[in-house]
């Protein structure tokens, strides 16, 4: 992976997990790097045959294991290497950030987007964009902190239940 | 909200009507099994407790001649007919009871192969409503006692059964609780939000009580329970949890029946319903998708079309 463009230091650098398609926005992300553009180096690429395969709990499975923003990226409609693997991905996609929304999960932190091997420099755009973006929001705690939550458990609130609880 | 002198705790329709649905049940059970037509009819008989019901698979016509319907019948029938679950029941066809919103699961097992449609005779019933968890039994079903997916029914005469048990009476219009609990989440904050749910989900015990009543989750292997490679933590504490309930509604999106069982049977009063009505409701915006008494060739997540919103994708 190239360097960052500038050496400016900032406080805090995000983690920022992309996964991506090997058929375009790999090839995409591969033509960035060898026509020397300059990019964040935040982003860790995880490379899958197509967005079809892209389970919606490997998202969740980034931001539970610390990633401070994901990326999704694959063909553009109509270019999937198995005809209807990115179709499906974005109902898939679509639902998924309602839910995700629902439970309370900032939609900033997670990007799709659409990159063919052609555009390296839509890669370099988009990769750019939410690093800095997720620099300004700063690191995602909230699955960190559930990481560090303990189990819920009820107030011994009744004489019986202490005693219960005590006799153990 | 309330008709005439209808309060939350006046009875909600005449006994009678469960009794009527109850003979109706009864008599073409009997007749199914005498004349050879089913193997087996599942519907429901008396719990032990009062009031209760209890699934029942009834092969003889005598077992048959105590099947039930009462607003204690809450069990989601269809359950047992998933390819993997109907091998507990005797070969061949079998009749099972259905009440609106399990026919809707039905519909959708047959949608998604798990059963043919001339695999099962129907019996559908005219459902007033049910008692909701934790209610008491020994009194009439009320507007205080009736489930809160059933304040919200649209199902209450099921279509395109073999036969419809009963009839319906005439029904009270009551305040959509549920309706208006998510409207009340989906006001707040993202924050809010993520603070409601985790109070919820640190509660989840992990009993997989609501993936064992839902006839949908009938796979063989859970996503859930693996763990080469781990996709969700299967310890009861917070983080697996939340993932647990983000991937349970994710995998019924399209699909839940609205049946609310998971919720009935949850032991620690996790609103899964909430979940699932979210989803459904998102579908529905994006895409025109509902699950309906009959099956559907496509559901909401395994077709597409060309045109389907892209505005969130770069
Ligand atoms: S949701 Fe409708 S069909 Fe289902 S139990 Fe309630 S009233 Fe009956
Ligand atoms: S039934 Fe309730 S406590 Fe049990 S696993 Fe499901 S949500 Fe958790
Ligand atoms: S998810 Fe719950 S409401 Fe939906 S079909 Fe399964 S048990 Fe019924």
């Amino acid at each position: 992976m190239t360097a960052t463009a500038t050496t400016t230091k900032h406080d805090f650098e995000p983690k920022l997990v992309a996964f991506v398609c090997t058929w375009c926005t790999y090839a995409g992300a591969d033509l960035a790097g060898t026509s020397r553009m300059q990019y964040p180096s935040n982003v860790r690429v995880v490379k899958f045959p197509c967005t079809g395969r892209i389970d919606p709990v490997f998202i969740l499975r980034a931001f539970q294991k610390g990633a401070d923003g994901v990326l999704v990226s694959g063909c553009h409609p109509g270019d999937c290497h198995y005809m209807a693997g990115n179709f499906h991905a974005r109902r898939r996609f679509a639902a998924f950030r309602q839910l995700l929304d629902f439970v309370g999960v900032d939609l900033k932190r997670l990007q799709f987007s659409w990159v063919s091997a052609a555009e390296g420099g839509k890669w370099v755009e988009v990769v750019t964009e939410l690093t800095e973006r997720v620099r300004e929001m700063g690191p995602m705690r909230e699955f960190i902190d559930l990481d560090a939550s303990e189990h819920w458990s009820a107030e011994l609130a009744d004489a019986e239940l202490k005693a219960a609880y005590h006799s153990l | 909200m309330t008709q005439g002198q209808q309060t939350e705790s006046t009875p909600l329709v005449d006994p009678a009507c469960y009794a009527a649905a109850t003979a109706a049940i009864r008599a073409e059970a009997v007749r199914l099994l005498e004349a050879g037509e089913v193997t087996a009819v599942v519907g429901y008989r008396a719990g032990r407790r009062a009031g209760s019901a209890m699934p029942e698979v009834a092969t003889t016509a005598e077992a048959a001649a105590q099947l039930i319907f009462t607003p204690g019948c809450q069990n989601n029938l269809a359950l047992f007919l998933s390819k993997a679950k109907r091998e507990a029941l005797p070969k061949g066809k079998v009749a099972v009871v259905v009440k609106g919103c399990d026919l809707r699961a039905l519909a959708g097992l047959i949608g998604e192969s798990q059963l043919k449609r001339d695999e099962v005779h129907v019996i559908g019933v005219a459902c007033p409503g049910v008692y909701g968890a934790g209610a008491d039994l020994a009194k009439p079903l009320a507007a205080e006692s009736l489930a809160r997916k059933c304040r919200e029914c649209k199902v209450h005469l099921p279509e395109g059964t073999d036969v419809v048990a009963g009839t319906l009476p005439p029904l009270p219009d009551l305040a959509p609780l549920e309706a208006e609990e998510l409207a009340r989440l989906e006001a707040m904050t993202p924050q809010e939000r993520w603070a409601f749910w985790t109070e919820q989900f640190a509660r989840c015990i992990r009993c997989l009580a609501c993936r064992q009543v839902c006839p949908f989750c009938f796979c063989t292997q859970c996503l859930c329970d693996r763990n080469r490679p781990q996709a969700v933590d299967t310890s009861p504490r917070p983080a697996g949890n939340t993932a647990w309930h983000i991937v349970r509604a994710m995998h019924l999106a399209g699909r839940c029946a609205g049946c609310a069982e998971c919720e009935r049977v949850c032991p620690m009063d996790i609103p899964l319903n909430l979940l699932n009505r979210k989803m459904a409701q998102e579908l529905f915006e994006l895409y025109g998708f509902e699950t309906t008494m009959q099956p559907q060739e496509q559901g909401a997540l395994t077709s597409y079309r060309d045109g389907d919103d892209q505005s969130f994708i770069k």
